[in-house]
């Protein structure tokens, strides 16, 4: 037993994106633990919509998602890949509840694949940054087409990563964070509150 | 006022279930150990207790454990309810639910330093 009175603040952010697009390699690039599996029970209201309507007499089946983490002293934060498919709706709700924001990885080659997840956070209001992932002709396209290509709202930060690499990957995290708290602005009343809450550690 | 990972308030656990209470926390809620396992207590929360010896948060439970978040949060509440761990909840001091900019900006400095 370990009493060492700090007070831990979970956090988390999304990895979102398209079906190969390098959300499971983003999660394992960042993380600190191997990386993880967790299920969650798909409802019954989803039959009918799911792969279940195949296997008859099955009402249920679980929903896989992936996640890392990373410790910074009190703060603990946990990355989650979203599931691909977009029947899993309900699933990015809970995981979208009360997080930092998105990382929604492009392959440049299949940007389809990204218009849920970017509807998605842009429907819910939630701060996200988009990242090419360095698929082979990623660098043939500027920016500004990219932006045109997916068409993102002038404020959504672009960023360029190797989902591979740990520093790219970090730094697209950096973007998002700088992106959630410019979209925030100052909190004045609840810095106090914090300050004199954080001194634990 | 609640402050920023405050430690959830012991549950009133009444008959090992607290469904109503569980459904409350988020998957990434940090548990923490807060007393040893007693004889003949559950596997089940014996492994929970084991993992808990620094902050693991529901999900990471339900991983190791292989039972669904769900599972792993009722589990969770009743040794909540019953002292046995302290759950630190995510920030939610403003109003969308979203982390404070204050907790942002450590964040961020932690990320930076990596």
């Amino acid at each position: 037993m370990r009493a060492d009175g700090k007070a831990y603040v979970p956090l988390k952010i999304l990895i979102a994106g398209g079906f190969g697009v390098g959300k499971t390699t983003m999660v394992q690039t960042l993380s600190e633990i191997p990386p993880l599996v967790t299920e969650e029970a798909l409802t019954t209201a989803s039959v009918g919509l799911d792969d279940v309507t195949a296997v008859p007499g099955k009402t249920t089946t679980t929903v896989a998602m992936d996640f890392g983490r990373i410790s910074m002293d009190d703060l603990v934060l946990y990355l989650f890949g979203t599931p691909g498919q977009d029947r899993f709706w309900f699933m990015w709700d809970e995981l979208a509840r009360g997080s930092v924001g998105a990382v929604v990885l492009v392959d440049l080659r299949r940007v389809d694949d990204s218009f849920p997840a970017i509807d998605y956070f842009e429907s819910r209001r939630l701060p996200f940054v988009v990242a090419v992932n360095s698929f082979p002709e990623a660098d043939l396209f500027p920016d500004d087409e990219v932006r045109d290509a997916l068409a993102l709202r002038p404020d959504t930060p672009v960023v360029r990563v190797d989902a591979r690499s740990s520093g790219s990957c970090t730094r697209a995290l950096i973007r998002l964070v700088e992106h959630s708290l410019r979209r925030d602005g100052a909190g004045p009343a609840g810095s106090r509150t914090l300050a004199s809450a954080s001194g634990t550690g | 006022m609640p402050e920023p990972g405050r430690v959830v308030p012991v549950y009133a656990v009444t008959g090992g279930r607290t469904r109503s209470a569980a459904v409350d926390l988020p998957m990434e809620s940090l548990v923490m150990a807060a007393a040893q396992a007693s004889d003949g207590m559950q596997a089940e929360y014996r492994q929970i207790l084991e993992m808990a010896d620094r902050p693991v948060s529901l999900v990471e439970i339900g991983s190791a454990l292989q039972i669904p978040v769900g599972v792993a949060r009722v589990l969770v509440s009743d040794l909540a309810g019953a002292g046995y761990v302290t759950v630190h909840r995510p920030d939610a001091t403003r109003g969308d639910g979203r982390p404070h900019p204050a907790v942002l900006e450590r964040l961020l400095e932690g990320l930076r330093a990596r």
